[in-house]
């Protein structure tokens, strides 16, 4: 009798631990959620569940709205209409005094520039990878050895420390004056950023393909490279996902980069300095900005949803970027 | 027949540098060349418009002898230590209760993986929203229920608090990465060395203290030194939390990316903050990953 209470006792401490750090791990979700669903009146209001449901910053931020209707000013067409010397050039510029829609959040367009940005880096440095990480964990030659670690090594050199040079030596290339200089820049950045962990983590799962399985293939007149495409690949298949994943989500994420390099191209914002913009503008309000931090993570946050079963057992011990 | 073989063999190794070539110039270009480029820049005033002059060590002079980059040293060191410890601590817990069996133990598993998943971005706004004074649950916990404090404060804005609020954050965020690495070295520990301690009649905390922390001592070594290096570099998860905690890399990117963007200044604290670290990075090469 003593002895079930005491696990009566020990199971119910249990549940309270699990409850306690999944409460932990969440709250700050759930509490975006709700602010972002409250008016404004509410937010002093503990309860995290809204008095009242007020859908307009998810409208606003998606553009569901109704379209806000561009009023040019009567004067101002008729100054259009009736100059005809104006260039094209200038015409427009007057007309986007009257469009400017910088007090709007175009999530949209954030989301497609972060998505562009993400996908070329993670899609490069994962070919890269692949190849690069068979060839350190497979063959040999002089200085593979030396690559294996340097690679470690590297992979301790933290963002902050590459910021002044890498922004310096794309400046003296001429890279930051104009967009598409500027875009390649980070691209490779990202790449660069990812680069260690993916040659690290791939290395890791080749070396655990049993060498007869390519011995096999080799008899059956496969070459180097048809065996990497034809054996190796798919036989690495959760790997290469969750290496994918991981360099999607430190690009998808990053903001150190895309501050300095992206400060003066509005248009190419990402959504992390984007939603830094507009919390320190003056639109700055709580819904708006618990809705578009939701909307942020959704992506990475499916994502690792998806790979998850992948993760735990898998031989990522210590090379595992942030 | 030998001959043969060795061209085969060296066939081999010729394709097996092509394959690693993109790697390494992107890595050399990139990584390699811009440690040395910043050596270099320390030694320089770097103008706005690109121009630089050579001034020797002066960027590092100013820099030694501005207090507030002590000061800056000081909070790097606690921040650090701070985080590193919690974040193990929290990680080792979480990764033992995780082991054992529980209803909807999937779920609550992808759900603990939140914090470390979501970007920096998108979380630090809520815990804003958590302090603020006007608005957030932790003022009206400690004023309206508890009665600890008189008034209603600005808890983020003061460097004081700001600086633990930072590093229960930074804990928060990385403490579902801890606990990965150690479950799944956990898992691998040979479940017989339990059972033969049961017959001995070894209790649950013997068995911790006897059998799991010995058999994790490998991977805690190597987690707390990746963390504590990880964190030594950490910009995001501060700055965007809050701008009065100026570890290093906050007091860096000041300096060089705002008011008269010294560059020069900059490369110097690098160089400084490179160099603090290379001793740790060094004891984790030789001792983790055994040189």
């Amino acid at each position: 009798m003593v002895n079930n209470n005491h696990r009566v006792i020990k199971k119910i401490g249990f549940t309270i631990l699990v409850l306690l750090i999944v409460l932990f791990s969440i709250f700050p979700f759930i509490q975006m959620l709700s602010t972002s669903l409250k008016f404004s009146w509410d937010w002093g209001n503990p309860s995290l569940v809204p008095t009242e449901i007020n859908t307009t910053a998810y409208s606003e931020i998606l553009g569901l709205g109704e379209e806000v209707e561009i009023e040019i000013p009567a004067s101002v067409q008729k100054l259009l209409d009736n100059t005809p010397n104006l260039t094209d050039e200038q015409k427009n510029a007057i007309l986007a005094k009257y469009t400017d829609t910088s007090d709007v959040f175009p999530f949209f367009d954030y989301f497609k520039n972060s998505l562009q940005f993400s996908l070329t880096a993670s899609l490069c440095s994962l070919l890269i990878a692949i190849f690069g990480a068979y060839s350190i964990a497979r063959m040999k030659y002089r200085g593979q050895k030396i690559i294996q670690r340097g690679v470690l090594f590297v992979y301790m050199v933290g963002g902050i420390l590459l910021l002044i040079p890498l922004f310096k030596i794309s400046t003296t290339l001429g890279l930051t004056s104009s967009e598409g200089g500027t875009t390649f820049a980070l691209v490779i950045i990202y790449i660069v950023q990812t680069l260690p962990v993916c040659l690290y983590m791939l290395g890791n799962s080749f070396r655990s393909i049993p060498f007869s399985i390519e011995e096999a293939a080799f008899i059956e007149g496969y070459s180097r490279f048809q065996t990497i495409v034809r054996i190796i690949i798919p036989l690495s298949f959760s790997a290469i996902a969750t290496v994918w994943v991981y360099s999607f989500m430190i690009a998808w994420n990053e903001y150190l980069f895309a501050s300095v390099f992206l400060k003066s191209y509005t248009n190419m914002y990402t959504l992390p300095i984007a939603l830094k913009a507009l919390f320190v503008s003056k639109n700055a309000i709580w819904d708006r900005v618990s809705a578009a931090s939701l909307l942020t993570a959704v992506p990475v946050v499916i994502l690792f949803m998806l790979i998850q079963k992948f993760l735990a057992g898998n031989k990522t011990e210590g090379g595992v970027k942030e | 027949m030998a001959v043969r073989k060795l061209t085969l063999q060296e066939k081999d190794s010729r394709l097996g540098i092509k394959l690693v070539l993109p790697s390494v110039i992107i890595i050399a270009l990139l990584i390699i060349y811009p440690i040395f480029y910043n050596i270099y820049l320390s030694f320089f005033d770097v103008k706005m418009n690109g121009d630089a002059f050579f001034i020797g060590l002066k960027n590092y002079a100013n820099v030694l002898t501005d207090s507030t980059f002590w000061s800056s040293v000081g909070i790097t060191f606690f921040f650090v230590i701070s985080t590193t410890f919690l974040t193990t601590v929290m990680g080792l817990v979480v990764a033992l209760v995780m082991n054992k069996k529980f209803p909807l133990r999937g779920l609550v598993r992808s759900l603990v993986l939140l914090p470390y998943v979501a970007p920096v971005i998108s979380t630090v706004y809520s815990w804003q929203f958590f302090f603020d004074p006007v608005n957030g649950i932790f003022m009206h916990v400690l004023v309206d229920v508890l009665h600890i404090s008189q008034s209603r404060f600005n808890l983020i804005s003061d460097p004081k608090y700001a600086l633990w609020v930072a590093v229960v954050f930074s804990m928060w965020k990385a403490f579902p990465f801890t606990y990965l690495m150690i479950l799944s070295r956990l898992q691998t520990i040979d479940t017989t060395l339990y059972e033969a301690a049961e017959i001995d009649g070894a209790g649950a905390i013997r068995k911790f203290w006897s059998i799991t922390l010995p058999e994790l001592f490998f991977v805690l070594g190597s987690i707390v030194l990746l963390r504590f290096i990880w964190n030594f570099n950490k910009f995001e998860e501060v700055y965007l939390l809050t701008d009065n905690v100026k570890v290093l890399s906050v007091y860096t990117y000041f300096k060089a990316f705002t008011g008269s963007l010294d560059l020069g200044q900059g490369s110097a604290l690098v160089v400084i903050q490179f160099s603090l670290l290379v001793g740790l990075i060094l004891i984790y090469v030789k001792k983790v990953l055994k040189w």
